[in-house]
């Protein structure tokens, strides 16, 4: 199997303070990575520097063997690259309907040709159909800003997945989410992930997400990798055990 | 050789203006995202007050006074509680537009409370010339230049030599981390309004003897302080203080070896070029990407 | 659009087509250059409403357009080509001005097209050769269109408004595509909108360019409607003017502008008792918006209303939630 996505000595530093420190990992086709670490341990800025939101310092990141450090995101998204956020983005003035379409619509054709196509992008069913997979289905023409924060980070889900990306990224996907939606919400990505055979790459502080979603972990501790392997192994980790001292644990 | 020496000595001093004007501005947008479109104004106030205060009976030197406090109150205090604070809650953009609104406000209410017609306004020093190296200089230039010379060193050394200064430019580069190192970034932020008072007072007390008090000073000013600012580098004062000196010496040269209709175009080419070639300035440093 | 936004819209296209023949000359005249600098507007909402870039070379462009028409029309050109070109030059003008200036942020547009404007006024005060200078130019001629003649104020007064629905209802189509959505997002969250394969970069310029375009053909109908264009009257204080029409009506909203306008050529004629303290009162009367209601006339329309209809809250929400943010 092929490398997804290539991380290679990466590094980013912010004046003093070196957030990510020679960090190296590959991700192959069809995992679902997670990345777990304690408060401080880089995950955010390893994954912005990934996504192009900041520019590392030193190392390199690929996609599908090709060179995309520092690339603006919407290049990344171009070359089927998908994320979700931690805080919630979905656009609060449009209904659920149109989020989706926004979030397909820059992959149909140039910028010209979608002035003079149709309204929606010709997205209508496939909108429909990723609305149905989520169960919103009756949320359709609600404004996304009237719904429940849960059926948002489903919404959020969604959109990422809109565009059928080779590699989703999801930024502490279940923060703030019951538990029933919580299990409605892996349930999901786990469907989604068998249909398509899509790689995943998750950060999450809630560990029994982790396990239960994740075929491969990675943990971060001071910028650097401490650990990688399946989740049963990363549990009895004592490195892993003392890096999370005080903090959640398995 | 001797009238460039003249102009070099006259663009200097005004430059060292623009720097002034630069350096509150830059230090606006640094510490509170407030790029502020009545900078100009900000410059072309402070002189109407003193001419208020000297038609009232207070002399040139307590009119001054008068000026640099008000200044201070008006333009630094009122400006940041009144208009900024509420202002900045909505978003840069809507504190923009206030700022270009108050532009407006201002050189209105020059013109009418005041008057429309440019009035003279009293020199530091008499007027007289000296001849150096064979260059004819105006003891003006080089009055302009010294106070000009020791108010950007006084800054300089507030800024770099002093806690408070040093706390001030914290703010101004990382304000969370400011906060973090125990900084009181609201009333660091204070303090940089009440600053750029000062120095728009002092840039006014310089200027308008030779532009005269005209309520449209604001324009051309406002202007020079916004190339300034970027040329120089608006994310480090010593970009500003460049930026604003450079500005000054080719606004002089321009006028004089290119033709002086299009004397103004000069530094808004180079403007375009900076933002083209070198968006940070010449002295800044490249900024992290934030989208 | 709601009921009552209809009616008011119904209302209004009434008026703008029969008042005419109630005014007198002046006032016919005051009516087109309402629709003349709706048209900019429009554009600049485009811009600063859509796209969240200050512009404040709109004045610059009305003047491009104008000189542009005015020269064309004398050197032979038959109007409708004139026209065509005023807005294709300015389209291409802010394109190159905005693709450098949106590459960095901070606002960096805001200066350059103040930089731009001072350029332009220099260009036209000295370049007397061809624009002639102070002295401007007088008598551009009124378009003949199908053998119907636009010269009197009256049929000017109904070319401008023609002009001003086909633009508007054009800008409203683009609007309505992938385009509209893709702006609103630019508008809302454009970090969010990056992530999902929107060039922000892109939209931004094609905004700005479009914006810049309708200033000038603005332009090219204030030319004919005023008969006497000179370098002053396009300077910073019309860009300044266009920013303030709206800011006033409303940036975001596509009828803000109409409003904003409507705003800017009666408030003078109603102040006149002030004796030329309006421009103090209207700028006053900015910030005062600006700080009580950012969002215009128009904003506080929408405020009003929604305060006035609150509906229960959508069942979605009354489910419980377990754990919160």
């Amino acid at each position: 199997m092929s490398a997804v996505l290539e991380v290679s000595n990466l590094r980013k530093s912010f004046g003093g303070i070196t957030a990510v420190n020679d960090v190296s990992f590959d991700v192959r086709e069809g995992e679902i990575l997670g990345i777990i670490g304690p408060n401080g341990s880089g995950k955010s800025t390893l994954f912005n520097c990934v996504l192009g939101q900041l520019m590392p310092n030193a190392g390199e990141v690929r996609v599908d063997g090709k060179a995309t450090t520092g690339m603006r995101p919407c290049d990344l998204n171009r070359l089927g690259v998908s994320r979700t956020f931690q805080l919630l983005q979905v656009f609060p003035q449009l209904s659920v309907r149109d989020n989706l379409i926004l979030a397909g619509q820059e992959h149909r054709g140039s910028m010209l040709s979608r002035l003079f196509g149709k309204s929606d992008a010709g997205l209508g069913d496939a909108a429909r159909k990723m609305i149905d997979f989520f169960q919103l289905s009756h949320l359709s023409d609600e404004q996304a800003g009237a719904l429940s924060y849960g059926q948002q980070k489903l919404l959020d889900a969604a959109m990422a997945f809109m565009a059928g990306p080779r590699l989703v990224l999801l930024d502490e996907p279940a923060g703030g989410v019951n538990l029933t939606m919580l299990a409605h919400l892996r349930e999901r990505l786990r469907a989604y992930h068998a249909e398509r055979h899509a790689t995943f790459v998750v950060i999450e502080h809630q560990m029994e997400f982790v396990m239960a979603l994740c075929t491969r972990v990675l943990v971060l501790a001071e910028g650097h990798i401490i650990a990688q392997g399946a989740p049963q192994d990363i549990r009895r980790n004592p490195a892993v055990i003392e890096a999370y001292l005080g903090g959640q644990s398995a | 050789m001797a009238s460039f020496i003249q102009l070099l000595v006259s663009g200097l001093a005004t430059g060292a203006i623009y720097a002034l004007v630069a350096v509150g501005f830059s230090l606006l947008w640094q510490t509170s995202q407030t790029i502020n479109f009545a900078q100009g104004e900000f410059v072309m106030l402070p002189a109407f007050f003193i001419l208020a205060a000297m038609s009232a009976g207070a002399p040139f030197w307590l009119a001054v006074l008068i000026g640099i406090a008000l200044s201070v109150v008006v333009l630094g205090w009122l400006f940041k509680v009144v208009i900024v604070d509420p202002m900045l809650i909505y978003g840069v953009l809507p504190l923009v537009i206030s700022t270009i609104a108050l532009s407006l406000f201002l050189k209105e209410a020059a013109k009418d409370f005041y008057s429309a017609q440019a009035q003279p306004f009293p020199t530091l020093v008499p007027a007289t010339d000296l001849e150096v190296f064979g260059a004819v200089v105006s003891t003006q230039s080089l009055a302009v230049l010294l106070v000009a010379i020791v108010t950007v060193v006084a800054l300089h050394l507030l800024l770099h030599k002093t806690r408070l200064g040093r706390s001030m430019q914290a703010t101004a580069q990382n304000p969370t981390l400011a906060r973090i190192l125990g900084i009181p970034v609201q009333r660091m932020v204070l303090y940089t309004f009440l600053l750029n008072g000062v120095l728009v007072a002092i840039a006014s007390i310089l200027i308008t003897p030779i532009y005269l008090a005209k309520f449209t000073n604001g324009e051309v000013l406002g202007m020079a302080a916004f190339l300034a600012a970027i040329i120089g580098g608006f994310n480090q004062v010593r970009g500003a203080i460049l930026g604003g000196l450079i500005l000054g010496v080719l606004d002089n040269l321009s006028a004089v070896y290119i033709s002086s209709q299009y004397r103004g175009a000069f530094p808004l080419l180079i403007l375009i070029a900076v933002i083209l070639l070198r968006p940070h300035g010449l002295l800044g440093r490249a900024e992290e990407r934030s989208v | 659009m709601n009921r009552l936004g209809a009616i008011a819209l119904g209302a209004a296209t009434i008026l703008a087509i029969v008042a005419p023949f109630f005014l007198r000359r002046y006032g016919i005249y005051l009516i087109s250059m309402w629709a003349v600098l709706t048209i900019a507007a429009i554009g600049l909402n485009l811009t600063l409403g859509y796209a969240g870039q200050v512009s404040l070379a709109q004045g610059a462009f009305v003047g491009i357009g104008a000189y542009t028409v005015a020269l064309l029309t004398q050197a032979g050109w038959p109007y409708p080509a004139a026209f065509v070109c005023a807005g294709a030059l300015c389209f291409a003008i802010g394109w190159c001005l905005g693709y450098p200036a949106l590459r960095v942020q901070h606002h960096y547009l805001a200066f350059v097209t103040l930089a731009f404007t001072t350029l332009v006024f220099l260009v036209l005060r000295n370049e007397e050769w061809l624009t002639n200078g102070i002295y401007g130019i007088t008598g551009t001629a009124r378009p003949v269109l199908f053998g119907w003649s636009t010269g009197s104020a009256l049929d000017f007064y109904f070319f401008c408004l023609g002009m001003l629905a086909v633009l508007a209802a054009a800008t409203w189509w683009m609007l309505r595509s992938p385009w509209g959505r893709a702006f609103l997002a630019l508008r809302e969250n454009p970090l969010r909108a990056l992530s999902l394969g929107l060039d922000t970069r892109r939209y931004t310029l094609m905004a700005f360019a479009l914006g810049s375009s309708l200033g000038g053909m603005a332009g090219a109908l204030y030319a004919p409607l005023v008969q006497f264009i000179e370098p002053n009257s396009f300077g910073l204080g019309m860009s300044f003017n266009l920013l303030l029409m709206v800011i006033v009506g409303g940036s975001g909203y596509f009828f803000g502008p109409f409003i904003g306008a409507l705003v800017a050529v009666l408030l003078p004629e109603w102040t006149r008792f002030t004796e030329g303290y309006y421009l103090l009162l209207y700028a006053a009367l900015v910030m005062a918006l600006m700080a009580f209601c950012p969002s215009g006339l128009l904003g506080l329309v929408e405020r009003v209303s929604k305060a006035m209809t609150r509906r229960a809250p959508p069942p979605s929400k009354m489910r419980a939630e377990g754990t919160n943010p």
